[in-house]
């Protein structure tokens, strides 16, 4: 009897784990954008108010916006980081004297802490004393004195760039470890036919990369969607709203507005957007793996 | 050396606290007990944490501080707020009082018991101390704005400071007909609204204000509107920097430091930066100072800013945190700090310090041109929306300086608008 149950003792502190660091707040946060809670009024939340913080968003001209910057962010980081991490890896992919060193270079900005990322480009772009406004100024005089952050695509551009710039070098050893498993045979036969660089790219290396591609894009997606850090240091949502991010906007509403009902409400749409993207990501894996068995 | 000199220092600051008013309770009621201090990082308190030995001495009881930098303060704050019982004194900014309350007890009797005198506080720093008619916070650092300007490079165009913001535009146009410099350099990014604290001056000097007496928003009046034009066409009349559209307070400071601009309209408080050989490209000789120009026509103004010190709720050890209040706000303790040789703090809170003849020769007349400034300081009453609304009406300039919206008067008639949805 005893050693029957002695397995499901042993996961007792690990569940509880779970569920004081994950499940509590997360069913907690639910159950509190349904409600009213003003955190200049009370400490604690106040009466159920129904689905009226999700109706205040759809109507809420902010978090329209913040939603559409999110879109236009995530989706120009997202394709830029996987096709610059795609074209990388083919170029790493041979090995050369200086193989070692450019991987270890190449891992750098991922490790950097994307408030710190915000921050120097912050610095480097700035007019006055950046060392990429100066530079691209030295090298396109009529770039000289651009105030980069100043303007609203601008700054989404040096958002998205920040991002990329972070994101990757991860992405290239992901794309790396894909390029690994393909077998050289079909690549070699491919080339003793005669197909070029780019047909072999194109027709025989992308069609088996698909799988590890659609991880990528998944992953930075997500990933993409929670952009907050360097909203914060660099742009801080400006100018105006245009960098103003549903994740930078949530953290407004929560901990400047102090609306807490509200801010969760928003905190589970985000959620849910990216709940759906994981649920079409791994039926789409599930079928790829039905067509490899079938 | 070390060593040495932190000897001077603590022996020179008991000497000088026995000049102090404050005393401690007969009997030292208080005696074992500890109060924890959460203040924003600041040399000015941690001056005073330096001369707490004689407090100690005096009452019995242990003070600890902890300081946290100003852009993770309110976040502390919130968080001490709802899960409590941490701190029992805090220091809080005047624009989080109202949205912070619950985190505060009132004081006014304890207070009143320790003799602390709140008419010696300017009344534009006091005001962010009193909630509902009652006292929950007394002011310990307050700010106004001065102009801070380069006197070599005012010399070289051969024009004066500038009394008027009409003034300043000429003044700033001859600077740059002599230099390299821009004439002026201010913020027009968003931050914890700072781009509003030029402009509400310009709002204040037109005649407008933020809200009628009923809250109503009345920004977007004509006055309101042509406050805006102004300070917008400050950056198409191309006398502030490249880049100022997203430039925050310190980059603006920064911008001055190393020379790039030869105006700056700020906090007094960063004064000691301007000239610091560490942080800054210039001398003393090169920095003069002046009142923050008016408009032409209307009266001085200034923005102002306070922090207060208050006792929290849950303190378990209130009497002990009151006495401490008391001796913080003494009049004597910020003169010490004042008149310090070693230090390089100039701000106060007590006009008796303000309009004191020592401290203004050691300072160059600044507190008494604060003293001035606080006279006829409009101040703003910050209600509970105030993060909402200080958001609304920077991203609204914001907008405009970065030329993603034009339209001035659509502009603030929307802000108007999103105002008074708030929930």
């Amino acid at each position: 009897m005893q050693n029957r149950l002695l397995p499901y003792w042993l996961l007792v502190p690990a569940f509880v784990i779970v569920l004081a660091t994950t499940i509590y707040p997360v069913a907690y946060s639910f159950i509190t954008s349904f409600r009213a809670w003003d955190l200049t009024e009370s400490r604690r939340p106040q009466g159920f108010v129904g689905l009226d913080n999700y109706f205040y968003a759809a109507t809420e001209s902010a978090f329209l916006n913040s939603l559409w910057v999110t879109f236009i962010f995530v989706v120009t980081s997202v394709i830029l980081t996987v096709v610059l991490a795609m074209a990388l890896a083919l170029l790493l992919r041979r090995k050369g004297p200086m193989h070692t060193f450019t991987r270890i270079v190449l891992i750098l900005p991922f490790a950097m802490s994307p408030a710190l990322i915000g921050v120097s480009y912050r610095f480097m772009f700035n007019p006055e004393f950046g060392v990429l406004a100066n530079g691209i100024g030295a090298i396109f005089p009529a770039l000289q004195g651009v105030p980069w952050l100043a303007d609203p695509d601008l700054a989404m551009a040096i958002l998205v760039l920040t991002d990329v710039w972070h994101w990757t070098p991860y992405m290239t050893f992901m794309c790396l470890g894909g390029l690994a498993s393909i077998p050289r045979e079909t690549e070699e036969a491919a080339r003793i036919d005669g197909a070029s660089n780019l047909r072999i790219v194109f027709g025989i290396i992308l069609p088996q990369m698909r799988g590890v591609i659609l991880v990528m894009a998944v992953l930075k997606t997500i990933f993409a969607l929670k952009m907050f850090d360097q909203v914060v240091t660099l742009t801080g949502g400006g100018p105006g709203t245009s960098t103003e991010t549903l994740a930078y906007f949530i953290f407004n509403v929560g901990f400047r507005w102090f609306d807490m009902g509200y801010a969760s409400a928003l905190a589970w749409i985000l959620t849910a957007i990216m709940m759906f993207i994981s649920i079409w990501y791994v039926r789409m894996l599930l079928s790829e793996r039905k067509m490899a068995t079938a | 050396m070390k060593l040495l000199t932190s000897a001077i220092a603590i022996a020179a600051s008991l000497y000088g606290a026995q000049a102090f008013a404050w005393e401690a309770t007969e009997g030292r009621p208080f005696e074992g007990q500890t109060v924890q201090v959460l203040a924003v990082k600041s040399s000015q308190f941690e001056a005073h944490e330096a001369r707490l030995a004689e407090f100690e001495e005096a009452t019995g009881i242990d003070v600890v501080y902890d300081y946290v930098p100003f852009p993770n303060m309110k976040e502390a704050l919130t968080t001490e707020m709802v899960a409590g019982g941490d701190y029992d004194v805090v220091s809080v900014m005047d624009q989080w009082v109202v949205s912070l309350q619950m985190l505060l007890t009132p004081i006014g009797e304890e207070m009143e018991a320790q003799g602390t005198d709140l008419s010696d506080f300017p009344a534009a720093h006091m005001r962010h101390g009193m909630l509902d008619g009652e006292l929950i916070g007394l002011p310990v650092r307050g700010h106004v704005q001065l102009l801070f300007y380069r006197t070599d490079l005012l010399e070289a165009a051969g024009v004066a400071p500038p009394e008027t913001w009409e003034e300043m535009v000429t003044v700033a146009q001859a600077v740059q007909d002599s230099s390299d410099a821009a004439g002026i350099v201010l913020p027009y990014g968003k931050l914890s609204g700072q781009n509003m604290m030029v402009w509400m001056n310009l709002l204040w000097g037109n005649g407008g204000d933020l809200f009628d007496a009923d809250g109503n928003p009345i920004f977007n009046s004509p006055e309101g509107a042509a406050a805006t034009e102004t300070y917008i066409g400050y950056l198409t009349d191309e006398i502030v920097p490249a880049g100022s559209a997203v430039f925050v307070e310190q980059d603006a400071v920064n911008s001055f430091k190393q020379g790039n601009s030869a105006m700056l309209p700020v906090w007094w408080w960063v004064r000691s930066q301007l000239t610091d050989p560490e942080q800054s490209t210039l001398t003393a000789d090169q920095v003069g100072f002046t009142a923050l120009p008016y408009v032409d026509g209307a009266d001085r103004t200034t923005f102002t800013n306070t922090w207060i010190f208050g006792v929290t709720e849950e303190s378990d050890v209130k009497g002990a945190a009151t006495e401490f209040l008391g001796w913080l706000t003494d009049p004597a303790l910020e003169r010490d700090v004042l008149l310090d040789p070693e230090l390089d703090e100039v701000v106060a809170v007590h006009m008796s310090n303000l309009t004191d003849p020592e401290v203004n020769e050691r300072w160059g007349g600044m507190h008494q041109a604060a003293a001035d400034a606080l006279a006829t300081a409009e101040g703003i009453d910050f209600g509970d929306n105030w993060p909402r609304v200080s958001e609304i009406l920077e991203t609204a300039i914001s907008s405009l300086a970065s030329g993603e919206q034009t339209d001035v008067q659509a502009v603030l008639d929307q802000a108007a608008e999103d105002i008074v949805a708030i929930r």
